[in-house]
C-alpha cells in the first residue's frame, strides 16, 4: 500500500517535533526514516501507527485516510524498539495475540508457520524474559507479521543487538521483506542500516526531511552538509566559482531544471554517465600544469579559498540555491566542495605524471597513517584543507606513504560536490 | 551466596597478610614478634576466616530468629493444659485446644466477623484503590499533589488520633455503630497501602506495552483487560494482601468505632487478656501463620515450578 503524507505536522506544547511533511512510500518498499536523535523520526512514525495524534495534515493508506482512525483500527502493525514483548504471555502467545483480538479462532497453525518463518519453533512456550536479545527481536517480528499488515513499522528494531547480530538481522529482515513483499518503514539513526536495508531512505534533520532517495543518491550527492557529513564521511573545503558552465552540455540542462539531484544510473554505480563523456571532451581541452584550466562543457571550474589550486566538477553536482537576482552557480559564489575520502587516489611525487590530466589534483604532506585492516586511513594537510580523510583499500599499499611523507592527491572530477557555503560545514558530524 | 559479600577487615590476619607477615622485615614491622610466623598466623585465622565467610549468614539466622521465636512461644504454649486461667507457665502436653477451637464463647463469631470485614473491606479498598492508582499515575489532573498528600496521611497519622475522630464523625452524623462504621474505617485506611503498592507497580509498566496492545488490535477494553491489568496483578495482589492484614489485625480504630455486638477478634483477645487468654486464642494465631507461611512457601513452589519448565 501507497502511504501518502501530505502536510503532516506535530508539535508538543511549544515544541514542533514535526514541521509540515510530504512523504510518500511506494507499495512495497523498504523506506527508511534516518536521522539523529530527536529529529522527529519515531514522532514521524507513531502518527503512522495512530499512537500519536498529528496537529496538522493527513494521512492516506492507499485511498483511504487513516489520520484520525485509531490504532487498532489501522492495517499498520509496529516493531516496537526494545520489541514491547508482553513478558505475562509465552511466545506462542505474543504472536498469536493480534489474530486473537481480531476474532480468529484458531491460530494455532499460523503461529506455528509464523514461529517458523524466524526459525523461533522450538521455543514457543518460552517467556519473552527467557530468550536472548536477537531472539526477542524475531518475536517481535514475528507478531506483527502474522497479521498480514499492509505497512509494517519499525522502530530501531536493531538497536539493542550488538554488531555482528545486527548485521545478521539487517539481511534477515530485508529477506522477510522481499519474501513478503509488504511496505517496510524503518526508523534508525544508523546510516549504515539505512543504506544496507532500504530502497529508498528519508533524512531528517530537526523536523524536516532535507533529503529523500535511493541510498546510493544520497551518498554520492548530498544536498546539504547534514547529509554529506551524516552519510559516510565528507572532506568540504571552501572554494569560490571561477567559471560556470552552466548552459552548455544536456547534463547541465537537466540541472537547470530546478537542480535535481543526478538521474539514478549515475549514482548506483561508481562509473558515472560523466566520466563515459569525459575522455571525449577531455581530447580538444587544454591541460596545463596538472590542474586543467580549460571550460569543459557543463564543468564548473572553482578557485579553493587561500591556495592557488583550480579545482573541476560537474556543474550538476552543485548544489547551491539560487538567490535574489542571481542563479546559483555564478562567478565568485562562495560554495563548500565535497569529496569523500575513499574517492581520493595518492601517489608518491614522483609518479605524479601517471595522474590523468583531467582529474582534480592536490599536493600534501600525510599527517598521519591509521590501519584499520580493511583499508588505510590517511590524514593528509594540503593547502585546500589541513585535515583531508583519505580511505586507501588494503592493497599493495605503497610503503612510502607514512607519516610526513609529501604526496600528490587525485580524484575525478565527477566524484566531485559543491555546496552552499552558507551552512555549517561540521553539520551532522559529531553523531553516534 | 553471601560469602562474596562478606566485609574484609583490614586489620585481620587473612591468607594475604600471612606471606608478608612471614616474608623479610617490612618497613613497618620491623621489630615483629617472633610468634608471629605465618603458622602461628594461620591457626588463628581459619576460625576467623570462617566468621568473616559466614557472617552475613550468622546474622540473617539471628534476624530471623528474632522474628520467628514468639510465633513459635505462641505455638509452643497452643499444647499447653493450663492449670489456672492464665496461659503463661508450661503444665502439661495438650490437645485438647486444637479439638475444640470453638469451645470459648464468642470466639468463633468474633473470628468470623472480623474475616467477614477483612474480606469486605480488601475487595473494596483493593477495586477503588487501583482505580485511585491509575489515575494518580497516569493522569494530569487539578489537585492530583493534593490527592496524593491525603492518600498519604492515614499511613502517617497516630492510629488512635484517626480512631478518635472517625469516631466523632460517626456519633455527630447520627450513624449506629457496628458492622458498617467498622467497615468504613478499616476501607479508610486499607485504602492508602492499595493505592502506594499499586502506585508504584503500575509507575514501572513500560507504556509501550499497552501501545503494542492497541497496536495489535485490542480495543481500550482489550488492552486493559489483556494487557495493563494482567502487568499491574503483582501489584494489585501486594495491596490486597497488606490490606487483609492490616483489617484482620485492627484494634485500636476498630474499638473506637465498634457497637456493644461488634466484637472482633483483637477486640475478643484484648477482652479475654483481662480475664485470662484461652488456649484457643494460642490456637487460632498459630493457624493463621502456618496458613500464611504454606501460602508463601506454596506461591514460591509455584513459581520454581513455572521458571524452570
Amino acid at each position: 500500500m501507497t502511504i501518502t503524507l501530505s502536510g503532516i505536522s506535530k508539535t508538543f506544547g511549544d515544541i514542533t517535533a514535526v514541521h509540515p511533511l510530504d512523504l510518500t512510500v511506494p507499495e512495497g518498499s523498504f523506506f527508511a526514516l534516518l536521522g539523529a536523535s530527536g529529529c522527529g523520526k519515531t514522532t514521524t512514525l507513531r502518527m503512522l501507527a495512530g499512537l500519536e495524534e498529528p496537529t496538522g495534515g493527513t494521512i492516506l493508506l492507499g485511498d483511504d485516510d487513516i489520520t484520525h482512525l485509531p490504532p487498532h483500527k489501522r492495517p499498520v502493525n509496529t516493531v516496537f524498539q526494545n520489541y514491547a514483548l508482553f513478558p505475562h504471555l509465552d511466545i506462542a502467545e505474543n504472536v498469536a495475540f493480534g489474530l486473537r483480538r481480531r476474532g480468529v479462532k484458531s491460530v494455532r497453525e499460523q503461529v506455528a508457520e509464523m514461529l517458523d518463518l524466524v526459525q523461533l519453533g522450538d521455543l514457543a512456550r518460552r517467556k519473552p524474559r527467557q530468550l536472548s536479545g536477537g531472539q526477542q527481536q524475531r518475536v517481535a517480528l514475528a507478531r506483527a507479521l502474522i497479521n498480514r499488515p499492509r505497512v509494517l513499522l519499525l522502530d530501531e528494531p536493531l538497536g539493542a543487538l550488538d554488531l555482528k547480530l545486527r548485521r545478521q538481522m539487517q539481511l534477515e529482515l530485508k529477506r522477510i521483506q522481499t519474501e513478503v513483499g509488504i511496505t517496510f518503514v524503518h526508523v534508525t539513526h544508523d546510516q549504515e542500516e539505512a543504506m544496507t536495508m532500504a530502497d529508498s531512505v528519508a533524512v531528517m534533520h530537526r523536523g524536516r526531511v532535507i533529503q529523500l532517495g535511493p541510498p546510493a543518491e544520497l551518498y554520492e550527492n548530498p544536498r546539504s552538509t547534514f547529509v554529506a557529513n551524516f552519510l559516510g564521511t565528507s572532506n568540504l573545503f571552501e572554494a569560490e566559482i571561477l567559471s560556470p558552465q552552466s548552459t552548455l552540455g544536456p547534463r547541465a540542462e537537466a540541472a537547470e531544471k530546478g537542480l535535481k539531484p543526478v538521474e539514478a544510473g549515475m549514482s548506483a554505480e561508481g562509473e558515472t554517465p560523466e566520466r563515459a563523456e569525459t575522455p571525449a571532451v577531455a581530447g580538444t581541452a587544454e591541460v596545463s600544469e596538472g590542474t586543467s584550466a580549460a571550460e569543459v562543457p557543463g564543468e564548473t571550474r572553482v578557485k579553493v579559498a587561500g591556495a592557488d589550486v583550480t579545482l573541476r566538477l560537474p556543474t550538476s553536482r552543485c548544489a547551491v540555491e539560487s538567490v535574489e537576482g542571481a542563479e546559483g552557480v555564478e562567478e565568485g559564489r562562495k560554495i563548500l566542495v565535497g569529496v569523500r575520502p575513499e574517492k581520493i587516489a595518492l601517489l608518491h611525487p614522483g609518479e605524479a605524471e601517471a595522474v590523468p590530466a583531467t582529474d582534480n589534483q592536490l599536493t600534501g604532506r600525510i599527517k598521519d597513517a591509521g590501519y584499520l585492516g580493511v583499508s588505510w586511513q590517511y590524514l593528509v594537510e594540503t593547502p585546500a584543507c589541513s585535515d583531508l580523510t583519505v580511505y586507501e583499500q588494503n592493497v599493495e599499499r605503497d610503503t612510502r606513504l607514512t607519516a610526513g611523507a609529501d604526496v600528490v592527491l587525485h580524484w575525478r572530477p565527477a566524484h566531485t560536490f559543491a555546496l552552499d557555503a552558507a551552512q555549517d560545514a561540521a553539520a551532522g558530524e559529531e553523531v553516534l | 551466596m553471601p560469602t562474596s559479600t562478606a566485609p574484609r577487615t583490614p586489620g585481620a590476619a587473612g591468607p594475604s597478610s600471612a606471606p608478608a607477615a612471614g616474608g623479610p622485615p617490612s618497613t613497618s614491622g620491623p621489630a615483629a614478634p617472633p610468634t608471629s610466623g605465618p603458622a602461628a598466623s594461620r591457626s588463628l585465622g581459619a576460625p576467623l576466616r570462617w566468621l568473616r565467610r559466614n557472617a552475613v549468614v550468622l546474622a540473617g539466622c539471628a534476624a530471623l530468629a528474632y522474628l520467628l521465636l514468639p510465633n513459635l512461644v505462641v505455638l509452643l504454649f497452643s499444647f499447653n493444659k493450663p492449670a489456672g486461667r492464665f496461659n503463661y507457665a508450661w503444665q502439661a502436653f495438650s490437645t485438647d485446644a486444637w479439638t475444640d477451637p470453638c469451645g470459648v464463647a464468642n470466639l468463633c463469631g468474633s473470628l468470623g466477623l472480623s474475616l467477614r470485614i477483612a474480606v469486605l473491606a480488601t475487595l473494596i479498598a483493593t477495586v477503588f484503590g487501583t482505580f485511585a492508582a491509575f489515575a494518580l499515575a497516569r493522569y494530569r489532573f487539578r489537585g492530583k499533589s493534593t490527592a496524593n498528600a491525603l492518600i498519604f496521611l492515614p499511613m502517617a497519622m497516630p492510629e488512635v488520633v484517626m480512631a478518635a475522630s472517625l469516631g466523632t464523625l460517626f456519633l455527630n452524623m447520627r450513624i449506629e455503630f457496628g458492622f458498617l462504621t467498622i467497615l468504613i474505617a478499616h476501607v479508610m485506611f486499607c485504602l492508602s497501602f492499595v493505592v502506594v503498592a499499586v502506585k508504584a507497580r503500575v509507575m514501572s509498566m513500560d507504556p509501550r506495552l499497552e501501545e503494542a496492545a492497541r497496536d495489535l488490535y485490542a480495543g481500550p477494553l482489550q488492552t486493559f483487560w489483556r494487557v495493563t491489568l494482567p502487568l499491574a496483578a503483582p501489584g494489585i495482589a501486594a495491596g490486597a494482601m497488606l490490606s487483609f492484614a492490616l483489617s484482620f489485625d485492627d484494634f485500636i480504630i476498630t474499638q473506637f468505632n465498634a457497637g456493644p455486638s461488634t466484637v472482633t477478634f483483637p477486640m475478643f483477645v484484648w477482652g479475654a487478656a483481662q480475664r485470662g487468654v484461652p488456649v484457643q486464642v494460642n490456637v487460632i494465631g498459630s493457624a493463621m501463620f502456618v496458613l500464611a507461611v504454606a501460602i508463601v512457601l506454596g506461591g514460591q513452589i509455584v513459581a520454581n515450578r513455572r521458571k524452570k519448565s
